[in-house]
């Protein structure tokens, strides 16, 4: 009874009719997230920008030094941390091991360095008097309540991506999990590097003061 | 590993060309940002832009490029589906602001 997930998946596969999708369950199942998950945020990016054109006077607090540029920071580090998952995901497929564990580090290092600048820039803006329900500047107080609403939830993923990373990084470790795992939860960073791309110009960038 | 996962990835070479066209876009965004535009034109800037993204990341970093096309075309436009339904929501949001609403 010491079957590892990869050898249980290995004989499911040569048992079963091949996927129509011509990917493993593993990789089929994240695809299904993904998609829930893609509408989930676009209903919640909707729901902004719905009372961004519904209210007459909606605030641009973000100046260029420090909101605009720790965004672009933020966005420069998640590029980045997508680039060493594919550099992690490559080397797992090559049977470099050692090399692939080096660069899901790294993608763990870059993730915890996101969250980091994220949660500075919310106490920032929490020191200035911005709450769910308040507007320091004065006009209408549905600001505060989505941008931390949309991001909040972005950053509850790349929280969620890191623990995950730590967890397949260690099972792929032991190799208690394989290359397949690795990929598999790439998949889901890399969505996650795919929503902030909307999230970035639509709440940083459309509320810049010009 | 079915015959699709047979390593058919391009090389990290490739991949951070991808990463540079990726971190341009972006800088072109934040340039943009500060042209005298319209909310109107900005926003449809920026949403193109997103979009080119977007598509990028799909293509080369989720590696849909290199899955069977039926991958693509299922979740991608059922997605996309789902997101253009929800524009029913502006005429209501056009309405808030002719009464007045805060």
């Amino acid at each position: 009874m010491s079957e590892t997930p990869a050898t249980f998946a290995e004989g499911l596969d040569a048992r079963m009719e091949p996927s129509p999708y011509g990917i493993q369950s593993k990789k089929l199942t994240m695809w299904l997230f993904i998609a829930s998950d893609a509408v989930t945020f676009g209903a919640i990016l909707f729901g902004y920008s719905y009372l961004r054109v519904g209210t007459s006077d909606w605030p641009r607090p973000f100046q260029f030094s420090p909101s605009i540029l720790n965004g672009l920071v933020m966005t420069a580090v998640l590029l980045t941390s997508s680039l060493t998952m594919l550099g992690a995901v490559s080397a797992a497929k090559a049977g470099r091991k050692a090399s692939s564990l080096k660069w899901l580090a790294v993608t763990i290092l870059l993730g915890a360095l996101f969250a980091f600048l994220h949660l500075r820039e919310w106490f920032h803006m929490f020191a200035e008097g911005w709450t769910l329900a308040k507007n320091p500047l004065g006009g209408p107080v549905m600001f505060g309540a989505t941008f931390f609403s949309v991001t909040g939830l972005h950053l509850l993923h790349v929280i969620c991506g890191v623990i995950a990373l730590i967890v397949v990084g260690l099972g792929f470790k032991t190799s208690w999990l394989d290359e397949n795992h690795v990929e598999t939860t790439g998949l889901y960073w890399h969505f996650v590097d795919l929503v902030w791309m909307f999230v970035f110009p639509l709440l940083y960038l459309m509320n810049a003061a010009r | 590993m079915t015959a699709t996962d047979a390593d058919s990835s391009p090389a990290m070479k490739f991949y951070v060309a991808v990463w540079l066209g990726l971190l341009s876009i972006a800088g072109v965004e934040v340039f943009m940002t500060y042209r005298r535009f319209s909310s109107g034109v900005l926003l449809a800037v920026l949403l193109i832009l997103a979009f080119i993204e977007a598509g990028l990341a799909l293509l080369y970093f989720m590696h849909l490029k290199y899955d069977r096309p039926i991958l693509l075309w299922s979740f991608v436009l059922s997605i996309v589906f789902v997101l253009l339904m929800m524009n029913q929501i502006w005429p209501d949001a056009y309405r808030m602001v002719s009464i007045g609403h805060p």
